[in-house]
């Protein structure tokens, strides 16, 4: 396709392959038009032909025929739009409006239309009926030629449409049909109960006759009778009729039972609510239950408690965030002052807030200067070898005298910028520390923001800046929790000086504890409870299995496996003075040295 | 012989059995040649239906005096035994399944009008069915075989060429073992080991009472091959699974029996797969034997259906047996050797003439009133008139088996042909003299016998019927002679 020429009005495009048959058919119509007197006698134009017409630039004449002030308009248009692919449309020639350099520069072979006949105004290329011109062509979906008919197969006038045609007779169904029909019309199979019962192949032929009629023997002759008769009547209607169709006992057909007439039910209330879709409260009235326990809302309000929260995982452990210890770590450097030892998390967001709204609030004052004192002076601070004046005044001084505007001055002065300069201005200058307190962060705070590798951060190395943080809950207010500190609180970790002591007192119960059982000499305290430890000696050694048994530990399905384990390892951790080797040896297996690690 | 010494000593303590449909069988064509010929045999304690065996070569139709004697004899059968195959598709059309003393049969429940097409009176899927595949890849449909069970193996071993129904025996013995299995429903129906018989079942005397020697060593060579066949696979060191499918020799006889007496050869097709198989198929082999059928099989391929129909142009009325012929074209031993039944009317039983007399086959024919070619001969009703009850089936055969001779418009020339008839009958008494008992004493056997064993009884009642076929070979040759006209 070339790019296509627009003519109508509509906006329509054209191929250039037919525009140089229009331009045939075009003249051609124009001259017959012009020879023949009366429209009606226009030779019939084939069907297609016509709906090219219809939407090819013959059109813009019709168009412009109904139209005058228009027509004015276009046929002023300049002589490209006629000519743009070396094709003639068609040429409107209204007797008043010709340009006489117009003929001339047509392409040779192209033939200009003129017409002839003075008084009409415009040349009409008629493409459509005149009563169809109205713009709408009305379709009709054609009509069934007929609504009935006589069906040869019934003999009767059957609908052509809407019902079905009633079933056509056994001859005319298709293969198989009939023997599916006679199959399912079969009447079942009548009679009494059988009296016999399948041996499931072990004992065959025992239900003949023979057999039978002994397993029938004891009882009285009425019922063989009542046997036989039964028998009979089957017999009869077992018989299938050919002609008259014979219909299916379907009373006393024992697989089958049909429902025939729907059960109706009488719904009411949250039922017939529910089934209509109509508002209807959740759970059924008569079903629901108050749930007990519960205080109305007026008491909950008072007396509401934060729901026990159990950490069963280490993964419901609070994320380590980079506020929390960075306002911790100026806490205790003393920029702000907390409520209490860790930040709360209100705590945490009021200073995320503040860090965001201090940054805002230092880029637009920079900004400022930036448009008060001009880019020159601004930017002079990072370029000490320009000693010329940047004031506005200057740079427009220097403007009228030289012709540099603004932008030549700035290119001019930071070709004098050094490399060191550049990159403190561009903030890359690694030797100056821009953040002290991060810098001064410590290693553990360090780690507890990125994890312990010192490339690759281990947590927290998905950083969106724009993470909108959801610190409600229920501890909205509760500091974060401190591990170590937990910990030490429910006596899972003790310090060097108790584990020196208990090390000590161990030593000297030894010496006592050669003569009881080997069970209770083996037993090791794990140091989960201090305070009971004291009174070991008083409690009976059942109680202590009893406890360690009912404590599932981490790695109970471990202990399972090699229950020597369970008792032997002292669990004692020394505070802080672990090396790796150590933790190593502390821990079962890998996970669990791994996972104490960063637990530690 | 010396095969079976040892056997014939295990044979001994066999309980004795029959195949139900075999007596029946017996009884119809009694009941048939009683129509022909008034019942001049004393039929035996079991009068039967009869069951008008009408072809339509046989035009005229003799209302059947005899149904209402017979019909308090049959009673219908379980109403389980339809039941179990109806709720699994099977169906039947205007028949009912009667039992009587001696087994199972197919009875009409109404008239059914000559129709131009068969009509169907039985439908059974295949799914019912036992096949076995008569060639090698063995198939079997339904597939009730797990791939690697040792029944296969045991099957795989049997000669392809003739061990089809050792094949079937060893399937019908799982199917009974198969859970679930619709034969494990229906076997409770088929013959028991005391009603068959098939006289694989026979001990030696009772094959020794048949006073035919041939057949007698024919059936101790069978029940060698089966006792073989059985001490094989079943011996003691087979698993569990197939050992208690037969744990004793006899129930794998009967089984055999079955297999043998209920088979049915058909040609099915299951897909694209067009296959010789063997088949057991329930509710189609209670139909009982005629030379004269007035049913055949049809498999119909499309649901895989055995369709039982009646013959296109058939008359039936309402209580006539349904029958089709079992084998065609044999004589009563071979009838005797597989299914244990025979019939003094067999159309195509043999005597072998030892001289060289011959009797005029045409004159012969024209006397009884026998038409068509020497392969159809039929009774023609309508030339003998009223008169003829004598032609029956031993009519036929005897103009099969009589030797004659026929020589275009040659007419026969009285002399010789008197000469010929007395030769005739005089061998036909020796052969009579030769037996040890007559027919008459046979009859005597049978009515004195209070319960006996089905194989002693159709032993009897083979020497019987060949006993009272040869005498209606005398009968024939003296009407011969006295109606013959020169």
């Amino acid at each position: 396709f070339l790019p296509g020429i627009q003519v109508d009005p509509a906006r329509l495009s054209y191929p250039f392959s037919t525009s140089s048959w229009v331009l045939g058919t075009a003249s051609f119509l124009v001259s017959t038009k012009l020879k023949l007197k009366p429209w009606k006698n226009l030779p019939k134009i084939p069907k297609h032909c016509r709906w090219e017409f219809r939407s090819l630039p013959i059109r813009v004449a019709r168009h412009l025929s109904k139209k005058p002030a228009l027509a004015a308009t276009m046929v002023s248009l300049p002589t490209t739009w006629l000519y743009q692919d070396r094709g003639l449309r068609i040429t409107i020639s209204p007797h008043r409006v010709r340009k006489p350099g117009l003929p001339s520069l047509f392409p040779s072979g192209v033939c200009a239309i003129r017409s002839r006949k003075q008084p009409r105004l415009l040349h009409r290329i008629r493409c459509e009926n005149e009563d169809e011109d109205e713009g709408i062509e009305h379709v009709y979906v054609e009509r069934p030629p007929y609504h009935s008919y006589f069906d040869s197969t019934s003999g009767q006038l059957e609908p052509a449409s809407g019902a079905r045609a009633s079933i056509p007779g056994e001859d005319c169904w298709p293969e198989g049909t009939s023997d599916r029909v006679r199959a399912a019309r079969a009447p079942a199979p009548a009679g009494a109960i059988s009296a016999g019962s399948s041996s499931n192949g072990q004992n065959p032929g025992s239900r003949r006759r023979k057999h039978r009629a002994s397993a029938t023997g004891p009882r009285s002759s009425d019922a063989i009778i009542e046997v036989k008769d039964l028998g009979n009547v089957a017999a009869e209607e077992t018989i299938v009729e050919e002609e008259t169709a014979e219909e299916p006992r379907d009373e006393s057909s024992e697989y089958v039972i049909y429902q025939m007439e729907p059960e109706v039910e009488e719904e009411t209330g949250f039922a017939l609510d529910k089934k209509l879709g109509r508002p209807h409260p959740f759970i059924d009235p008569k079903v629901k239950k108050p749930i007990e326990g519960t205080l109305p809302e007026e008491e909950l309000w008072w007396n509401w408690k934060k729901p026990e929260e159990e950490q069963w995982s280490r993964w419901q452990r609070r994320k380590p965030d980079v506020e929390t210890v960075f306002l911790k770590a100026m806490a205790e450097n003393g920029e702000v002052k907390l409520y209490g030892e860790t930040p709360s998390l209100t705590e945490t967001a009021l200073y995320r807030a503040r860090k965001h709204l201090y940054k805002e609030e230092r880029l637009r004052l920079e900004q400022e200067k930036l448009e008060r004192i001009g880019p020159m002076a601004y930017y002079s601070e990072w370029v000490k070898a320009w000693q010329r004046d940047t004031s506005r005044e200057a740079v427009e001084k220097h403007f009228q005298e030289t012709g540099q505007d603004e932008t030549m001055q700035l290119m001019e002065m930071f070709s004098y910028q050094t490399d060191r300069e550049y990159r403190i201005m561009m903030g890359t200058d690694i030797r100056i520390k821009r953040d002290p307190l991060a810098m001064r962060l410590k290693e553990d705070q360090i780690k507890q923001i990125w994890g312990g590798d010192p490339v690759y951060p281990t947590i927290n190395y998905k950083q969106d800046p724009n993470e909108i943080i959801d610190y409600r809950g229920p501890d909205f207010h509760e500091p974060t929790p401190n591990m170590v500190a937990y910990l030490k609180e429910h006596g899972k970790l003790i310090s060097r000086h108790e584990l020196e002591q208990t090390l000590a007192k161990e030593k000297t119960e030894q010496v006592e504890l050669t003569d009881m059982d080997d069970a209770m000499a083996r037993a090791v305290d794990i140091g989960e409870n201090d305070v009971t430890f004291v009174k070991e000696e008083e409690e009976t050694s059942d109680v202590e299995e009893e406890d360690e048994d009912s404590k599932l530990p981490r790695n109970w399905s471990v202990l399972k496996t090699a229950p020597e384990l369970r008792k032997s390892k002292p669990k004692a951790k020394k505070e802080g003075a672990m090396n790796l080797d150590e933790a190593i040896d502390d821990s079962e297996n890998l996970t669990d040295f791994l996972m104490d690690f960063e637990e530690e | 012989m010396a095969s079976s010494v040892p056997f014939h000593h295990l044979a001994c303590c066999f309980s004795v059995s029959q195949q139900e449909k075999e007596c029946f069988q017996q009884q119809l064509w009694r009941t048939t040649r009683a129509r022909y010929s008034s019942s001049r045999i004393r039929a035996t304690q079991q009068a039967v239906k009869a069951s008008s065996v009408e072809v339509p070569a046989f035009p005229l139709f003799q209302p059947s005096q005899l149904e209402e004697a017979a019909s308090e004899q049959l009673e219908p059968a379980d109403p389980d035994f339809y039941k179990i195959g109806y709720v699994r598709s099977m169906r039947a059309y205007g028949i009912e399944f009667k039992e009587g003393p001696d087994g199972f049969g197919v009875y009409a429940s109404k008239d059914v009008q000559p129709l131009r097409r068969p009509r169907m009176i039985m439908e059974i899927p295949l799914e019912l069915m036992l096949t076995v595949s008569k060639k090698h890849p063995w198939m079997f449909f339904p597939d009730i075989i797990p791939v690697g069970h040792p029944i296969f193996d045991i099957i795989n071993s049997t000669n392809p060429e003739t061990d089809w129904d050792l094949r079937l025996a060893c399937l019908l013995l799982y199917s009974f073992d198969c859970k679930d299995n619709f034969w494990q429903l229906y076997g409770d129906f088929l013959p028991s080991k005391e009603e068959c018989t098939n006289l694989l079942l026979a001990t030696e005397d009772d094959l020794l009472e048949l006073q035919d020697e041939d057949l007698a060593s024919a059936m101790r060579k069978q029940q060698s091959r089966a006792f073989e066949f059985w001490e094989k696979n079943w011996h003691s060191g087979v698993p569990l699974k197939i050992k208690r499918l037969a744990r004793e020799p006899e129930r794998f006889f009967w089984a055999l029996g079955i297999a043998q007496s209920r088979c049915i050869n058909i040609q099915m097709r299951v897909g694209a797969l067009v296959q010789d198989a063997n088949m057991l198929v329930p509710y189609a082999d209670m139909l009982n034997h005629s030379p004269e059928p007035n049913c055949f099989f049809h498999w119909r391929f499309k649901d895989r259906m055995l369709e039982v129909m009646i013959n296109a142009g058939q008359e039936i009325r309402k209580g006539e047996e349904m029958t089709v012929n079992y084998m065609p074209q044999q004589k009563n031993n071979m009838f005797m050797e597989r299914y244990g039944f025979s019939s003094p009317v067999n159309p195509w039983d043999e005597i072998q003439f030892s001289g060289n007399a011959r009797i005029h086959l045409d004159s012969f024919l024209s006397i009884f009133n026998i038409s068509g070619l020497a392969d159809e001969y039929y009774h023609n009703d309508e030339l003998s008139g009223s008169e003829g009850s004598f032609v029956d089936g031993a009519v036929l055969a005897a103009a099969r088996t009589l030797p004659t001779w026929s020589d275009g418009d040659l007419p026969p020339v009285p002399s010789s042909e008197r000469r010929a008839f007395k030769e005739l009958q005089e061998e036909c008494r020796q052969m009579l003299a030769k037996y040890p008992t007559t027919s008459e004493q046979d009859q005597k056997m049978l009515d004195s016998m209070s319960e006996p064993r089905r194989t002693l009884e159709a032993a009897i009642k083979y020497r019987l019927h060949r006993k009272l076929f040869i005498k209606k070979v005398i009968q024939a040759l003296d009407m011969y002679q006295d109606r013959l006209l020169f």
